[in-house]
């Protein structure tokens, strides 16, 4: 049986992607629903601002928008890791579809 | 500074600004082909010899279109608060455009030797069809596109005309604009943009696109800069709650509050569209071919990583003040004009105290026509490799010489240019809604067969192909019902369940890629092993 051993970068690579499309996730259902519960249908009576921004603008989109550039710190540097690309094999004609490789290995 | 502004009066600084804009992106343009010809010419022209640092990947590969910028500002001012909702998914647009492709991408093509989209299908799943398709989805989506922008950019040239009385942007609600859209003016407009973008973009292909475009997103961040110091500060002089509470006097109450304020009855962001745009922007820049290409040409992966912190940044300071900027423009201009005049009426407003003021109103306007010419000329370069790349050299002449090529790419983009300006004598319209139908049916075709593509090693060249196929047909479906079922203008989808095309688009397209691939025969395992797994030596190291 042929033991597979995947590239370390597409390993992590996965990894990364789940965690930015889970962070995506989480900042989509946090903002749709604050925003949707606190900043339809009010009247202008009950608002508040904090700095120049709306109470559900400030805390539905500002804070998450500001904690996301925050995270993008340890996320590019703590949790992305470095990987080599590899050379990159010479490209100035287009590179063979593998079919007709595979079909005579 | 004057409370209202009546008649603005555009002198000469906005043109000779935009003069200056061009005269520099053609000198970038030379200086890039000296980089270029330091490698191959495909290698070069069109990929930057895989040479991309953090500052042009950052700036550049996931910035919306020209008018995508331009438009925003008009959303704001006729919409009010809602639209920081209606862009707020671009907070994830940084981590998601680069974390969840970029390094695979990057390594793929290297490992392929894929120049362009279309090439690294084709070589993943081992079959030319897939890489054709991927070939015609792009030349047909972005085409247009490109041909659109054509007519931004005249027309912003157009309105900067030194004793030009009328300014907008693009062509929505602009109906002067449209009256005189074919007189001498919009014509030379027309015609000096495109040899500008066409000869800078020839000349430097790739790299010189990417400069011009990381040169246009320095100056907009300058711009919004200069603007936010200008303006806001003197709007909410008697408080940070008056720009909103004066808006929201000269509108009403829907102007602070979802779903927005709207003149013509049809709410602006429902709650199924609130959830629709935070699939647009930070998964359709996913699945943008130019985005997909610049993470193809990056360095390596610190530079991914650096492009992340940079572009979060970046985004923050662009678009949370210009928000506020177009709150207060409505605060100070109540109305009376065509809401893509906004950003040029600020400008224009807010410059005449200080020193140079024609000048730097020139320098905020030129902002906006540099996103133009970056769009266009980022266009220009994804489409002409796609034609000379993945058709005349893959199906026509595989074994053409570098001399021929570089021809045929010349001739490409000339073809192109002409193809811009004869369409535009007669303007075309729709440019708003083009950028979101192209986005949504570009990320509908390629994000799930790109992310199957870079991690599924189970994943079939049917199943990329019924994924590509059946997205776009759901896009274009929605699209084409909007106007047929419900009588909605051009370009308007049908909204099925109150969620737009790009939800179901990604929807179908995932689904057939998956369960297609499931059920036809895997690929060769020579294929997977040679894209997913460790090279030799580090293989035989770890089994010694």
């Amino acid at each position: 049986m042929t033991h597979i051993v995947e590239d370390t970068l597409v390993r992590r690579a996965r990894r990364e992607a789940a965690l930015a499309l889970a962070i995506w996730l989480v900042a989509c259902v946090y903002s749709v629903t604050f925003c949707y519960l606190n900043g339809y249908e009010r009247t202008v009576d009950s608002l508040t601002f904090v700095l120049w921004f709306p109470d559900w603008v400030f805390w539905g989109i500002v804070v998450p928008w500001s904690i996301c550039i925050l995270l993008s710190l340890p996320f590019a540097y703590r949790l992305m890791g470095d990987e080599p690309l590899g050379e990159a094999v010479d490209s100035e004609e287009p590179p063979a579809s593998d079919e007709h490789e595979v079909q005579h290995a | 500074m004057p409370e209202t502004v009546t008649q603005l009066s555009v002198g000469y600084g906005p043109i000779i600004m935009l003069l200056a804009m061009m005269g520099f992106s053609v000198w970038l343009g030379t200086q890039a082909q000296k980089a270029v010809e330091r490698g191959g010419f495909m290698q070069g022209y069109f990929l930057g010899n895989r040479g991309l640092g953090a500052w042009a990947l950052a700036l550049t590969a996931t910035v919306q279109s020209g008018g995508t910028f331009m438009g925003f500002p008009s959303l704001v001012y006729t919409h009010g608060w809602i639209v920081a909702l209606w862009i707020g998914s671009y907070m994830v647009v940084p981590i998601t455009g680069f974390a969840v492709l970029g390094k695979r991408f990057a390594q793929l093509s290297r490992r392929t030797g894929a120049i362009t989209v279309p090439d690294l299908f084709d070589a993943r799943y081992g079959d030319q069809r897939v890489g054709l398709v991927a070939s015609l989805a792009i030349l047909g989506f972005l085409t247009f596109l490109m041909i659109a922008q054509f007519k931004a950019g005249a027309l912003v040239m157009k309105l900067t005309w030194p004793g030009t009385e009328t300014m907008a942007l693009i062509e929505t609600a602009t109906a002067d604009a449209a009256q005189h859209a074919y007189d001498t003016r919009y014509l030379i407009g027309l015609g000096v943009f495109a040899l500008t973008v066409v000869g800078y973009t020839l000349i430097g292909g790739f790299l010189a696109s990417v400069w011009t475009d990381m040169f246009q997103s320095v100056l907009m961040l300058i711009g919004v800069v200069l603007l936010f110091v200008l303006i806001v500060p003197y709007v909410s002089r008697d408080g940070m709650d008056q720009p909103t509470l004066k808006a929201v006097a000269a509108t009403g109450d829907a102007y602070a509050f979802g779903p927005g304020f709207s003149t013509t009855g049809l709410a602006f962001l429902p709650l199924g569209a609130a959830v629709s745009f935070f699939f647009t922007w930070p998964i359709g820049g996913v699945g943008t071919p130019a985005g997909m290409v610049r993470l193809m040409a990056c360095k390596d992966t610190p530079t991914i990583r650096r492009s992340i912190v940079l572009l979060s940044f970046y985004n923050g300071l662009i678009y949370l003040p210009l928000i506020v900027i177009c709150i207060c423009g409505r605060a100070l201009m109540p109305g009376g004009f065509a809401p893509d005049e906004i950003v040029p009426r600020l400008a224009i407003w807010a410059a005449p105290d200080v020193p140079g003021g024609s000048l730097v109103s020139g320098l905020i306007l030129a902002a906006p026509f540099g996103a133009v010419m970056a769009t266009v000329s980022t266009f220009l370069v994804v489409i002409a490799s796609g034609v000379v790349r993945d058709i005349y050299q893959r199906f026509l002449r595989p074994h053409a010489e570098s001399n021929e090529i570089r021809w045929v790419t010349y001739g490409v983009m000339v073809l192109l240019g002409v193809i811009g300006v004869v369409a535009n004598i007669n303007p075309v319209q729709f440019l708003q809604k083009l950028v979101v139908f192209s986005t949504s049916a570009t990320a509908s075709t390629f994000v799930a067969p790109a992310l199957m593509l870079a991690y599924w090693r189970r994943a079939t060249a049917a199943g990329s192909l019924a994924g590509m196929l059946g997205g776009a047909t759901m896009v274009l479906s929605l699209f084409t019902a909007g106007p047929l079922v419900e009588g909605k203008p051009m370009f308007e989808p049908y909204q099925l369940l109150g969620l737009d095309p790009i939800v179901w688009g990604l929807a179908v397209s995932s689904a057939l890629s998956v369960s297609v691939s499931l059920i036809t025969s895997p690929p060769p395992d020579e294929l997977v092993a040679k894209l997913f797994d460790a090279p030799p030596s580090v293989r035989a190291a770890t089994q010694s």
